[in-house]
Order: C-alpha cells, then sequence, then structure tokens
C-alpha cells in the first residue's frame, strides 16, 4: 500500500513537473488565450474604471505640481531557464528608469520620476498573466516584456482588456499582433520579418550558391514561427529547407544526435533558431562533427550574435552567422550605454536588454509628448511615437502602425569575425566584409 | 527476472532490426545519424546512471524521493566552474573537491533537515526535499545571477599520443563524434558506479547500510546506529551528484537550473532500474540515454523524452518493481 503511494504521489510530481515544463510552449498558451479574452471582456468591464480611478487624481496633481513617481510595469523570466536573459534586460529597463531620473524625469509631468515596477513570469505564460494583473492594480501607466511570444500572448490580453498600453520588446510571434490589439506595441521585428530577412541576407550573402538548407530549431512558439516564415519566404529565393529539426530547448544536455540529422542531408548551409543555452549546445555539436556546410547561420537565435558567446566559445565561435535584432553598434551613444551598463552590472549588456532600455525610452517619450500619465493618454501618445533618436540598428525612426508593429523593424546579419560579433548586413550598417563559405573548421 | 530481462532485451533488439531492415533506404542516409545516437545515448546515459545511482541509494535506504538531487547537482557545477574560473582547477581535479563537499553538504541536510521528519508521512520529506531545492536554485540566481556560464577546455580538441596509438579528439567512430569531455564523463561515471556497487556490497559500512535499508529495527537491535546510517547514506547520494556535476561542467553549461534537467531523468532511471538497486541504476541510465536518442531520430517533430515517459509508463505498468527491483510482498 506504502509503495502504491509512492509510486502515485511520484508519478503526480512528474506530472506536475511536466505541465510546468510544457507551459512554455505556444498551443497551450493559444487556447487559453482564446478562452480567456472572450470570457473576460464582458464580466470585467466595470473593474476597468475601478483601477483607473486612482490614476485621474494623479495626474491632475502632475500637471499643477511635480506628482508622484510614474509607475512602469517589467514582465521578464527573473528566475528560472531563462533568468539571465531575463535579469539583464531588467536591469536594462532600470539603467532607463535611473537615467531618466537623473536627468530630471518627465518635464511634461512637472519632473515627475518613473518608478521602474520589477515582476518576474519565471517563464511560465499564466504567472507573467496574473503578474500583469498584480501590476496593472499597482497603477501602472505602461508594461514593458516580456522575452517569450507565449507569456507575452497572455500578458498582451489583459493588458488590452484593462486598456494599459504593453510595449513589447522582445517576443517575435506574429499572431500576438493578429488580434486587432490597440493597446500593444513591438519595438522588436516579428517572425515573418526574421525569417523573410533571414531569406533575403542568405540570398545576397551567397547569390545562388545557398540552395538547399538544413533548419534545427527550438519546438516552442518561437522557434516554430520563425522556422514558417522562414521556409515561405526562402522558396521566393530559390532555397529549399529540405530536413526540420526541433528540439524542447529547456530539456536538451546535447544536440549532437540533431546536429548530425541536420548534416546528414548534406545541406549548403544549416541554419539555427533558438535561445542561448541550447544555441551554445548546438554550436559545440557543429564544432565537434565538423559539419561539411558552407556556414552555420543563426537566424533570431539567442547565442550567436552576443559577446558572451564570442567570451564563452573562444576561438570556436569564429565565423558563425546570426541574423537577429541588434542594437546601433557604430552610434557613438548606444556605445556609451553599452559601457555604464557593463560598469553598473559587471556583465557586457546584449540586444535584449538594450531592447528593454529602449522600451523605457519609447514610454517616457509618450509620457513627455502626452503630459499625463493615464494609460489611455500614454496609449494615444505611443500611437503617435515618431522617435528618430532611437538605440536600434533600424533604417528608420521608431513609429508603430495600426496593428501595434515597428516599421522600422528590422534584423542585421552578423557574423563573429576576428574574435568579435560584427555587423555584415545591410550595407549600410556594415563593420565588416562576411567570410562565406566560411566555418572555424574549413577555414583553418 | 533474469529471463524476463532477457526476453525484453531480445525484443527491444527484434523491433530495431525489424525498423532497419524495411527501411534500408534511411537506412543508407543515416547510418551516421544513427551511430551518432547511439554513441550521445550511451555516453550520455553513463551520466545519467551516477545521477540516479544516488537517488536509487536514498531511496532505496532511507524511503525518501529526494527533489533536491537536481538541485545538489547544480551545487557542484558551479563549485567545480568556480574552481576553474578562479583558480584554473582543472574540472577533473575539482572532481577531488566537488564529491567531498557534496557529501558533507548531503550529510548536513540529512541531519539537520530530513532526520528530524524520518518518521514523518512520505509527503512532508518530499515537501522538504521539494523546498531545499527552491531555496538551492534561488540561492545561485542571487549569487551568480541567472546568466548561463561554460567553459572550452583547452585539450578538448587535441591530439593525444599513447604510445601505441594517437587518438585525435573529437575522434570518429562509425562518422559518429565522440567527444572529449563526454567520453571522461562516461568513463568516470561508470568507474564510480563500480566504486559504491563495492562499497555497498563488499564492505562492512555497505553491509550496514543495506541493514539499515531491509531492516531497520533489526539494524538497530545488533547496534547499528540506524540514524547514523541514513545520515552516511544521504551524504554518499550527494556525493554521486558532486562528481556527475563536475563531470558534465565541460561540456554542458552553468545555470541555476542545469541540474535540474537531470532530476526528472534520473527518477525515471530509478524507476526503470528498480529501487534501490545500483546495477540497475547503470542499466537504467544507458537505456534512457539511448531511448532518449532514438527518440530523436525515430520519431520526428516529438520531444525527446516522449520515447522515456513511455518506458516509464510501461514499467509503472508492468513491472513496477523495476528491472532490478525486488517483487514487493
Amino acid at each position: 500500500m506504502r509503495k502504491i503511494t509512492i509510486y502515485l504521489s511520484l508519478l503526480l510530481s512528474l506530472a506536475l513537473i511536466a505541465t510546468a515544463c510544457v507551459s512554455d510552449s505556444e498551443e497551450t498558451t493559444t487556447t487559453t488565450a482564446a478562452t480567456a479574452s472572450p470570457d473576460t471582456t464582458q464580466p470585467d468591464t466595470p473593474d476597468t474604471p475601478d483601477t483607473t480611478q486612482p490614476d485621474t487624481p494623479d495626474t491632475t496633481e502632475g500637471t499643477i505640481a511635480p506628482a508622484g513617481p510614474v509607475l512602469i510595469g517589467s514582465i521578464h523570466p527573473l528566475t528560472g531557464g531563462l533568468a539571465g536573459a531575463g535579469n539583464r534586460m531588467d536591469n536594462g529597463a532600470r539603467m532607463a528608469v535611473e537615467e531618466i531620473n537623473a536627468a530630471g524625469g518627465i518635464a511634461s509631468l512637472g519632473g515627475a520620476p518613473l518608478e521602474l515596477v520589477s515582476a518576474d513570469s519565471t517563464g511560465a505564460a499564466e504567472v507573467g498573466q496574473s503578474e500583469a494583473e498584480r501590476l496593472i492594480g499597482d497603477g501602472v501607466s505602461a508594461i514593458i516584456g516580456t522575452y517569450q511570444s507565449a507569456v507575452t500572448t497572455l500578458v498582451a490580453a489583459i493588458a488590452e482588456r484593462d486598456g494599459v498600453p504593453l510595449v513589447i520588446d522582445v517576443a517575435v510571434a506574429d499572431s500576438i499582433l493578429d488580434q486587432g490589439y490597440t493597446n500593444v506595441f513591438r519595438i522588436q521585428p516579428n517572425a515573418t520579418s526574421m525569417g523573410a530577412s533571414g531569406a533575403q541576407f542568405l540570398s545576397e550573402l551567397a547569390g545562388d550558391e545557398i540552395k538547399t538548407v538544413a533548419y534545427l530549431h527550438d519546438d516552442t512558439g518561437f522557434g516554430v514561427s520563425v522556422a514558417d516564415a522562414f521556409e515561405a519566404a526562402a522558396a521566393d529565393y530559390g532555397i529549399e529547407v529540405t530536413a526540420r529539426i526541433p528540439y524542447p530547448p529547456f530539456e536538451v544536455t546535447d544536440l549532437t544526435t540533431e546536429m548530425s540529422q541536420a548534416a546528414a542531408v548534406s545541406p549548403d548551409v544549416i541554419v539555427i533558431t533558438g535561445y542561448y543555452n541550447d544555441g551554445l549546445l548546438a554550436a559545440r555539436a557543429a564544432t565537434d562533427l565538423e559539419v561539411d556546410v558552407k556556414a552555420v547561420i543563426g537566424i533570431a537565435q539567442g547565442a550567436f550574435h552576443t559577446p558572451q558567446f564570442v567570451a564563452d566559445f573562444g576561438a570556436s565561435a569564429e565565423l558563425f552567422f546570426n541574423s537577429n535584432y541588434h542594437f546601433n553598434a557604430s552610434d557613438p551613444v548606444v556605445q556609451g550605454i553599452l559601457e555604464r551598463f557593463e560598469a553598473a552590472y559587471g556583465e557586457p549588456m546584449d540586444t535584449e536588454a538594450m531592447l528593454s532600455y529602449q522600451a523605457i525610452h519609447v514610454i517616457a517619450d509618450a509620457l513627455e509628448r502626452a503630459g499625463s500619465s493615464d494609460p489611455a493618454d500614454v496609449r494615444a501618445a505611443l500611437a503617435e511615437t515618431n522617435l528618430a533618436d532611437h538605440f536600434m540598428a533600424y533604417p528608420g525612426p521608431i513609429a508603430f502602425d495600426e496593428t501595434g508593429e515597428n516599421i522600422s523593424a528590422q534584423p542585421v546579419l552578423m557574423q563573429v569575425v576576428d574574435g568579435a560579433v560584427q555587423q555584415v548586413y545591410p550595407l549600410d550598417l556594415r563593420e565588416t566584409d562576411p567570410v562565406f563559405p566560411g566555418t572555424a573548421w574549413s577555414n583553418n | 527476472m533474469r529471463g524476463r530481462l532477457r526476453q525484453a532485451a531480445w525484443a527491444v533488439l527484434a523491433i530495431l532490426v525489424a525498423v532497419i531492415l524495411t527501411q534500408s533506404t534511411w537506412w543508407d542516409t543515416n547510418q551516421t545519424v544513427f551511430a551518432q545516437a547511439l554513441v550521445s545515448g550511451l555516453l550520455i546515459g553513463g551520466v545519467y546512471a551516477l545521477v540516479a545511482m544516488g537517488l536509487s541509494l536514498v531511496f532505496g535506504v532511507l524511503d525518501i524521493i529526494n527533489f533536491a538531487h537536481g538541485a545538489l547537482m547544480t551545487i557542484a557545477i558551479y563549485a567545480s566552474y568556480l574552481l576553474f574560473d578562479n583558480y584554473g582547477i582543472d574540472p577533473y581535479v575539482s572532481l577531488l573537491i566537488t564529491i567531498p563537499l557534496l557529501f558533507v553538504i548531503g550529510v548536513g541536510i540529512q541531519r539537520f533537515a530530513i532526520n528530524p521528519v524520518m518518521d514523518a508521512p512520505i509527503h512532508n520529506q518530499l515537501l522538504l526535499t521539494l523546498g531545499i531545492a527552491i531555496v538551492i536554485e534561488n540561492l545561485a540566481l542571487v549569487l551568480f545571477t541567472g546568466t548561463p556560464r561554460s567553459i572550452e577546455l583547452a585539450y578538448a580538441r587535441n591530439e593525444f599520443d599513447l604510445g601505441l596509438f594517437t587518438l585525435d579528439f573529437p575522434i570518429k567512430v562509425f562518422g559518429a563524434v565522440v567527444s572529449l569531455p563526454k567520453l571522461i564523463a562516461f568513463m568516470v561515471a561508470l568507474l564510480l558506479g563500480g566504486a559504491i556497487y563495492v562499497l555497498i556490497h563488499r564492505t562492512q559500512l555497505g553491509a550496514a547500510i543495506r541493514a539499515a535499508a531491509q531492516e531497520p529495527e533489526g539494524a538497530e537491535m545488533v547496534g547499528i546506529d540506524v540514524r547514523r546510517i541514513y545520515t552516511i547514506t544521504f551524504g554518499i547520494g550527494a556525493a554521486c551528484v558532486g562528481a556527475a556535476g563536475a563531470l558534465v561542467m565541460p561540456f554542458l553549461f552553468v545555470s541555476p537550473t542545469a541540474g535540474a534537467t537531470f532530476n526528472i531523468i534520473a527518477f525515471i532511471v530509478v524507476v526503470l532500474g528498480g529501487m534501490g538497486s545500483i546495477p540497475g541504476a547503470v542499466v537504467g541510465g544507458l537505456v534512457i540515454g539511448l531511448t532518449q536518442e532514438m527518440t530523436q531520430i525515430f520519431v520526428p517533430g516529438s520531444s525527446k523524452l516522449l520515447g522515456v515517459f513511455v518506458i516509464f509508463l510501461a514499467v509503472l505498468l508492468f513491472r513496477p518493481q523495476g528491472l532490478f527491483g525486488k517483487v514487493q510482498r
């Protein structure tokens, strides 16, 4: 009897852990979101005035005398497998807030300071959702986040329901903004743009030398949506995806078998989409196997464009490509931000943290123009955003179309050359000539 | 029991051969992939075996399901990393430090946290170990941030002149690549597994541990301090992940959740091999390692753990005592 209880409890705990892991995947979240959003709009309408009520006196006060701080929510995975990126992003946002306050706060609100309210999504969509509800209950004027598409999907539904603007720093899935939301804005390029630009860069890089691609991608909504977009766009350039190998990004301890599957179809290049840890494992597997391809290219890959990857992987990091969002590395203002971040937090700033830093500046800009901290006014001002002096490697100013996508967002193709991540495409952002065909093991 | 094991092995082999023969075109293009899955599965299986051994020992002797096992492994991973990063100590030399360190930590946990609740219902102990795991993981997060780190061994891609022949790492076996850190991890894990087997079955301490496991009251009567044996056993269990953590560090990454990945696998290995059985943990570890990689190549698009969970369910249904477990009264 005792043994049965043991097995049962073991099984139940395993099930519990398993569901916790599964919750990262897009599938579960979309269904919850679908059931949540229609349900919630109706009964929650009486709630909405409640939450906006405490804000209103604030704003009227604000126009007269220096008001209390303007609260901005920040939701990122501060614990769990993605805690590294999550904490850097939170730090990026925090640094932006501190700098804006030091420079005198929001002038149009009588110098009101910003206050960052950090929340931990733990990487789980439903936790992110309840944290969003908590932040809105605290009276935030806007929210930034959340690094994961699955989490962002639910947070966006809450933001829309309660009429508090959400500025997405990082989250790639197109579907987040396909719902006709009016309160959600995205600074980074979406999956379609990532995939399409990736395909375009490949053809620009190699002419018609690349005909076949083996695609290794994480099996969450992130990897699947980018790989789908790439496959569709690549066909226009005569590039065929001959093998797709999905893998669970938070469970893998080794990707050698997966990499040998990719190499088995003898592709011209291997393309990888995923997060940092799995990217490192993939790079290691490719190096161990010395895969016989013209290049290994990340698309929206979380590792190959980071200074940390070069530090971790040393000389073996050489010649890996990554097509991803990137800060404007040649801008002296950006270089200053990078230096201050490293001095303050003891680690190099990556683009994800820069996007969070950027998101705070986008909101500050909107607050300045709105002259109000009321979420509805901030939303209206965000929709009118036309921010030219931003920190990203984008061809134009940050401005949002009617769906909330940043019309200027585009990725940059980067390559590790001479021990540093350098921009190689588009041409006007080029820091060095790309090495193609090339891998660290074939060019030795 | 031997008969059944043999039957099961033949059945698995027959299915594998059948699959390969019926898909011979598949075989032509994918022999290297198959060889790679075999090699990767076996190598990581050795590490699973070592991790599961510690868990199995603690369960077999103390009747405690230790959910902090993976978190203890995280401690070892960080210890090994910090020793390398700050003092340049080779990860394999750091085994000499991580194994005793984790033994001491394990002894401390058992003595001050678990011994007081040994007589409480099993779910209390389960929640306690789960709590310890959460504390360790978040402590690591506070102390070292969530930023994953990793190292590259300078000699991992190197030629070794062994007199008779030279080994150029990473070496290739039938097109499959064997990296040096994984090979070392596999061999040391099995060596340590053998050492633990000897410790349990050939020494006086081992006899006392087995006595405390089988008949605590009886053991107490012949003068064995059962509480002390429990403490030592938990220490040995923790020492297993002390070794495993240092062994995986060079080819994995260092993060607060790095060890937790091994936790769930270790549970399945223990159930498969039989609670408390050391040979069971070894066979289970290798089988699960292979299953995981085979799932990856034969069931495309699924999680690697799918095949592992199928085996887990099958074992619970058809052989709940595990491959090497004894049938309960």
